[in-house]
């Protein structure tokens, strides 16, 4: 932008700021100053010392060494000061919960705000000001407080007035989720994220669907508008930024997720978790706000209470502080906010960090410099030039160092003391007169109190109730304990003070003749971590996250080929390139290949579980009857303990599905256990899409108690409609596209038809593209479900559960339904009062395939002794048996033609089993994936031994900082979501 | 009112098994040739039992028979004692999510005069289900509050529920409150440290034994103060040292606390569910606290913890000299699933402990501990006949059951799951599908 538009923007501005008439007399306060002979940083890196800065009207006319200070100018000295650019607050949330306009072109969601504008909800409040100033702040990017679209975020002076610099700077967005108590959709994350993906396309429909039906009038309805959506709509458009609001690495990484999807510009509001999973969030590029949150220091002097800590927990504390320096090694741009840290505690974290890794001139960028530059402002604030506003911090010492002090703020060509500048400190020696004799005084100060004494020749009194305030200064002292103290009261020079003492018996003097010596408390230096992240972070996590895979021989062992060829004794079977190369006797090795001795070890597949909610933030969005839009692979938490804890029992893929708490419920992710890996390398492309459905007591709430009684359906017939209207609108959906694609003359006036995932999802099932797993557990619904699927002409992928599939376990067949079951639960709702654990056995006996799932992420760790009940229940063979944990599934997921099985060419993944896999004391010693070990009997107590190295190091340096009682702990996400939940409890 | 009382009716009939109690032995009856595992003598391969009247009146081989002895040949089988499920609702609920059917939680904190076994329906359908693989006895524990009432061992077969107790009461049962110190964490600012509520907690328990105490004291002086009080009366048999304190403590401070109340109080203690208890194992050996240790089939309790030690846990207590023994899980979500009790002794097996401990842990270990080791937990001369015969390890889930005696009396082995079972089979039978 060129400067004059700048100036004209900003004078217009200026005239109208004073388009109020005034209420008396006007007030026209002097603009025109000279700041003389400061230490002055033009920007970061650019220090000029003892230089003038000229301010006129609000504005840096000039600034430099050794300039023509104008006539009119004030000066002011400014020598021994250091002046920095204005600091910028990058995140200032400013409430709006109750300004919360329902106007009637509102979205339907409360939640969607987009159209609200920082720069109209603004209030300007006092003492949040204040506090702001007090840091070095003089610019605030204030955002909304409560949403999920939160709205547009603007650029204000942190002046009275709240003047507005700049509108319209970023679409702030938040993970806001309010939990299972909520009713109102949505109140789980992933159904968070789905309403900001529908709204995001919605928000591109509308804009042309308006142009439509303003051209055509005559062809199409009149629309009802939505403000929100449509600024949205023009907000994509012009590549404005996206501000995600981030409590969590892995939630960075998922508004990546979306923003690829979207093409969107993306920001970040960071965690301070971001050193974890650095260099993609590096690869985004996003410019990011960061908190300086740092965790106090933990009190663990109790020994038991120290368990309480986990060691990525105590890895953090120690971390933390160096997250600021990892993101300018990665060239991540950043800018600092306050936010959520009380009184100094910003300025403290600040010095701590600059103290251990950051440098000063980053450290400066953030708070000027880069942020401006981001928002748009960059030629209007953060440095000290020319046409810049005069907005400046000016400090006695150095701002990152301790012990320098904030003086002022400049905002806007107005200064705002921030600490008084005419006092004097007490402290020293003085020689002090009373009336006529002489006295030695000395004053010290610890803390905020002072403490004195006054020497006559050897004899020392020691004054009490010392106050000094400001200029003003008052003691009492006894010279004889028989006598009441004498009191003085004095004013403060600066190297003199005088007063009287006695209710003004007596004068006294002081001048000032010395420094006290003060004992310096050695602090030691803090000093860069010389910790490394560990994937995932934590316990048991691998200090390089990108494992290789290794050119594997087991020789000699027995094999179950869960194929055709069976069980295999005395077999070796290579592994190459992550493949199955060869299985046969006598195998010669490689000199590359790693040689297992298979003797008496038993070789299987890796095992799947087919219903698992292990590895996601998020299970249950069950606001509303059909969710068909939300999808699990928006919430992987790649570092859910319980990946690595069933990798141990030998697991290696896992079918992560939604909960069972509505009848059609969201979209599931079938996941590799790749231990260490993001979410995103969990995924498994190859498996067939599919969707959790679910019927009986969950979906009609039987269970949920009585305040839960109006949410349709509440019976099994209502399940049923629900169903059908649900697939006919989706068949009514699909017929529109249709129609759409198919005559565009027909519909080139006409408004195009709206994008609906969940509609689309539905459509993906008619067509056979999306498998349905549904949660089930009665003859009568399960027969329902095939006859809905069948009239609406597709195929059920999997029943779960399916407790009662033993009664129909032909129409099961005839339909081409799978059933993935439990091996034995019962009785703990009515709807399972007649499983059997023969239920397996009775439908692979009809000729159902039929696998074994955990639902839990305990009983996950134990599939291979869960599949043995096969043989107790129903007599399956052991081979039939062990399939239920692995090809059955894999067919189930429409993945058995990679793996499930020890077939040449399939995936290399594979578990080594120290005996007989269901005998009752085998123990999984060796887990494979991809060709790659991600869990060996040995490689765990490595990591036991270096955790327990790591958590007493980290104990012992803890303990030697010592507890800190003030200031809060930061509990991270992922820590708090180890808890798990299976879909037959109650919620 | 009508419906309400129509639809517990139904509920019974529902819930009601089909299988039919064993009588009275009548006469002697020899297992012959198999291998019985004694449990307190080793096993014996190609051995006989013999039992009369309830009892084992022998074991060896070349036994002297009376005429009318039975035969049962058991070459290629193996005995063993009754498995013991040393925590459970059995009896106490038939379905989980039907309040109706649940009656183990009495309202209030303080319940310590209910009786497990007085609500025991031994026509449970869980019942039949649980014995079908070996577990033929099983401690019904009321659950609820601070102190939830006694427990009471049942034998899970029987006519009525008095037929069915084999000792009552056995423990009073008190979950241990949480002394967890919260700690602050982010995200609220007003947030303040809580204060630290263990204290007030324990005093309450104490509050409650001296008051006990006192009512003692009355009762027995006859004091013309004395009046009755039923919950305070509920506390006898324990204040006496008749019944162990049956104290369910998980984490660690918990354990601790509870272990030094029972030494300062001076009170029998038994430790219930003790996930932490490999912690602490040197205070449990030293104050001769028993563990009931319910956590074989769980997750570590903290993140860092290692994978497998819910299962290396018992491990720790018998290294350590511990008394312990292994439970299902105490929730009244696995009652339905006690059967599967020899796993968990398995999984502790699979994972070090020797597999004679391992049984031990399910049998006479856990008699030990609910003080019934006299009369079963394993075949020795003059203990009740309890026991089963199976075609192989009862720890391994192949095995199947073929017999089971109860005090002498043969058990249906037959349940819910089996009838429905072969149901169905001839379902898909008729329709030709099976054979």
């Amino acid at each position: 932008m060129p400067k004059h538009i700048i100036l004209i923007t900003f004078m217009t501005w200026f005239v109208l700021g004073q388009i109020k008439p005034p209420e008396g007399l006007r007030e026209n306060s002097p603009g025109v100053w000279a700041l003389d002979g400061g230490d002055i940083f033009i920007e970061p890196g650019n220090l000029k010392e003892s230089a003038t800065i000229i301010i006129r009207d609000g504005l840096i006319e000039k600034v430099g060494k050794n300039i023509d200070i104008p006539k009119d100018a004030s000066i002011i000295n400014m020598s021994g000061k250091t002046i920095y650019p204005g600091f910028i607050d990058s995140w200032v949330e400013t409430s709006v919960n109750k300004r919360t306009l329902t106007l009637h072109d509102s979205h339907w969601n409360v939640k969607v705000q987009s159209g609200r504008e920082m720069s109209r909800m603004y209030q300007p409040d006092k003492q949040k000001i204040n506090s702001l100033q007090k840091l070095g702040f003089t610019t605030a990017h204030t955002v909304p407080d409560s949403g999920i679209f939160q709205g547009q975020t603007a650029v204000i002076q942190l002046d009275e007035e709240g003047t507005v610099l700049s509108s319209k700077i970023a679409q702030a967005i938040a993970y806001e989720v309010d939990g299972w108590g909520s009713k109102t959709y949505p109140n789980a994350l992933l159904g968070v994220v789905a309403l900001i993906r529908q709204t995001l396309i919605d928000a591109d429909w509308y804009n042309s669907a308006i142009d439509q039906t303003e051209s055509y009038p005559e062809f199409n309805e009149p629309l009802n508008r939505n403000g929100d959506l449509a600024s949205l709509g023009h907000w994509i458009q012009s590549k404005k930024p996206f501000l995600f609001e981030t409590n969590h690495e892995l939630s960075a990484l998922r508004s990546f997720n979306i923003s690829n999807e979207f093409n969107l510009n993306v920001w970040l509001k960071g965690s301070g978790y971001e050193y974890r999973r650095i260099s993609e969030i590096a690869s985004a590029k996003p410019f990011v706000i960061l908190p300086l949150n740092f965790p106090i220091t933990p009190d663990i002097s109790d020994p038991n209470q120290a368990l309480s800590y986990t060691t990525a927990e105590l890895k953090h504390w120690e971390m933390a502080p160096d997250n600021p320096a990892e993101l300018i090694e990665y060239n991540i741009p950043m800018g600092f906010t306050s936010h959520g840290l009380d009184g100094k505690e910003f300025q403290n974290n600040l010095r701590r960090t600059v103290e251990r890794s950051l440098s000063e001139t980053d450290a400066l960028a953030a708070l000027t410099t880069i942020p401006a530059k981001h928002m748009g402002l960059g030629d209007r604030i953060g440095k000290i030039k020319a046409g810049y506003l005069a907005n400046l911090t000016i400090v006695d010492g150095n701002y990152f160092k301790k012990k320098s002090e904030l003086l002022s703020v400049w905002i806007g060509g107005k200064e705002v003391s921030i600490k008084p500048k005419y006092n004097v400190n007490p402290e020293g020696k003085w020689n002090l007169n009373i009336g006529e004799r002489a006295y030695q005084l000395e004053l010290k100060k610890t803390g905020k109190s002072y403490s004195g004494t006054i020497i006559q020749d050897t004899t020392k009194f020691k004054l009490s109730k010392i106050m000094v305030s400001g200029r003003f200064v008052s003691w009492m002292v006894t010279w004889d304990p028989t006598s009441s103290p004498s009191r003085f009261t004095g004013y403060l020079f600066t190297s003199t003070m005088e007063g009287t003492a006695n209710d003004e018996q007596l004068k006294w003097s002081a001048v000032r003749s010395g420094e006290t010596e003060k004992k310096e408390k050695k602090k030691t230096s803090e000093t860069r971590t010389e910790l490394s992240v560990l994937y995932p972070e934590g316990a048991y996590g691998w200090e390089n996250p990108s494992l290789e895979e290794k050119t594997v021989l087991v020789q000699n062992a027995t094999i179950w080929t869960c194929d055709k060829q069976g069980v295999l004794k005395g077999y070796d079977i290579l592994f190459k390139k992550g493949k199955i190369s060869k299985i046969s006797k006598n195998i010669k090795p490689s000199r590359k290949a790693m040689v297992i001795d298979g003797k008496g070890k038993h070789v299987t597949p890796g095992l799947i579980d087919c219903h698992s909610h292990s590895a996601a933030f998020s299970i249950n969005e069950g606001t509303q009857s059909v969710t068909a839009e939300v999808r699990i692979q928006d919430v992987i938490n790649s570092d859910d303990i319980a990946i690595y804890r069933e990798l141990a029992g030998g697991l290696t893929m896992a079918n992560i599905l939604h909960g069972s708490a509505n009848t059609i419920g969201g979209q599931n992710a079938v996941i590799k256990l790749r231990w260490g890996s993001s979410p995103g390398q969990l995924l498994y492309s190859n498996a067939v899409k599919g969707i959790k459905f679910a019927l009986g007591e969950n979906v009609k709430q039987s269970n949920w108690g009585d305040k839960h009684t109006t949410r349709y359906p509440q019976t099994r017939m209502g399940v049923e409609q629900l169903l059908r209207d649900a697939f006919t609108s989706a068949v009514e959906y699909k017929n529109e596209w249709r129609d759409y694609q198919n005559s565009p003359k027909k519909w080139k006036k006409k408004v195009p038809p709206k994008r609906d995932l969940e509609l689309e999802a539905l459509v993906e099932i008619l067509e056979g593209e999306r498998q349905i797993h549904c949660h089930s557990y009665r003859q009568d619904e399960i027969l329902m479900l095939t006859r809905v699927a069948e009239d609406f002409g597709f195929t059920i992928g999997t029943f779960q559960h399916i407790l009662e599939g033993y009664k129909v376990a032909d129409r099961l067949k005839q339909h081409g339904a799978h059933a993935s079951t439990f091996s034995d639960w019962w009785a703990y709702k009515y709807e399972v009062i007649d499983a059997i654990p023969y239920n397996g056995a009775l439908m692979t006996d009809v000729g159902v395939n039929v696998s074994f799932n955990s639902d839990s992420g305990e009983l996950a760790r134990r599939m291979n002794t869960e599949a043995a009940k096969g043989v107790k229940y129903g007599g399956l063979s052991e081979e039939e048996a062990l399939k239920l944990v692995t090809l059955n599934p894999a067919i189930q997921l429409g993945i058995d033609q990679w793996v499930g099985s020890l077939e040449k060419g399939k995936d290399a993944d594979f578990v080594i089993w120290s005996e007989h896999p269901m005998s009752p004391t085998a123990v999984c010693e060796q887990t494979w994936i991809d060709g790659i070990q991600y869990f060996s009997l040995e490689q765990d107590r490595e990591f036991r031994k270096r955790d327990k190295e790591l958590r007493e190091n980290l104990m012992g340096k803890i303990l030697k900082v010592g507890g800190d009682k003030k200031g809060k702990e930061w509990k991270h996400k992922e820590e708090e979501s180890t808890k798990h939940i299976h879909c037959q409890e109650e919620f | 009112m009508k419906i309400f009382f129509g639809f517990i009716f139904l509920l019974r009939c529902l819930f009601s098994s089909d299988q039919i109690p064993g009588s009275n032995q009548s006469h002697p009856i020899l297992i012959q040739g198999g291998t019985i595992h004694t449990v307190s003598e080793g096993s014996l391969e190609g051995s006989d039992l013999l039992f009369e009247n309830g009892k084992i009146i022998a074991i060896g081989k070349n036994l002297r028979l009376s005429s009318e002895t039975k035969i049962i040949n058991a070459v290629g089988q193996h005995v063993f004692p009754g498995l013991i499920s040393a925590a459970s609702t059995i009896g106490l609920q038939e379905i989980g999510a039907v309040r109706a059917t649940r009656d183990f939680a009495e309202v209030g904190d303080v319940n310590p005069n209910v009786r497990a076994n007085v609500s025991y329906n031994p026509d449970s359908e869980l019942i039949p289900v649980s014995r079908s693989n070996g577990i033929l006895l099983a401690l019904s524990v009321p659950r609820s509050g601070l102190i939830s009432g006694t427990s009471s061992l049942m034998m899970l077969d029987g006519w009525t529920w008095e037929d069915a107790t084999m000792k009552h009461p056995i423990g009073l049962h008190l979950f241990w409150p949480s002394m967890n110190v919260s700690k602050p964490h982010g995200g609220n600012k007003k947030e303040k440290k809580k204060p630290d509520t263990r204290l007030k907690s324990i005093q309450k328990i104490d509050d409650l034994i001296q008051n006990a105490r006192a009512y003692l004291q009355l009762k027995d002086s006859k004091s013309p103060s004395f009046k009755h009080d039923l919950r305070l009366e509920g506390m006898l048999p324990a204040i006496m040292g008749e019944i162990p304190f049956f104290v369910h403590a998980n984490e660690v401070r918990q354990i601790e606390a509870a272990v030094y109340w029972s030494e300062r109080q001076n009170l029998k203690m038994v430790l219930v569910g003790g996930k932490d208890s490999w912690r602490v194992t040197q205070l449990l050996k030293e104050k001769e606290v028993p563990v009931i240790y319910t956590h074989v089939h769980s997750l570590p309790m903290r993140r860092y913890e290692a994978f497998d030690q819910p299962f290396i846990t018992p491990l720790q207590l018998f290294k350590a000299g511990v008394k312990f023994c292994i439970s299902n899980s105490e929730s009244s979500f696995q009652t339905p699933h006690i059967r599967n009790l020899p796993y968990h002794a398995a999984k502790a097996s699979s994972y070090g402990l020797p597999h004679n401990e391992a049984l031990r842990s399910i049998t006479l270990s856990t008699a030990e501990i609910l003080g019934v080791s006299e009369n079963v937990g394993s075949l020795e001369i003059g203990k009740d006949a309890t026991f089963f015969i199976s075609d192989g390890d009862i720890l391994d889930i192949r095995t199947q059951i073929n017999q089971a005696f109860i005090q002498g009396k043969s058990v249906d082995l037959s349940d819910r799951h089996k009838m429905l079972y072969s149901k169905y089979r001839k379902k898909y039978q008729q329709k030709g599908i099976l054979k």
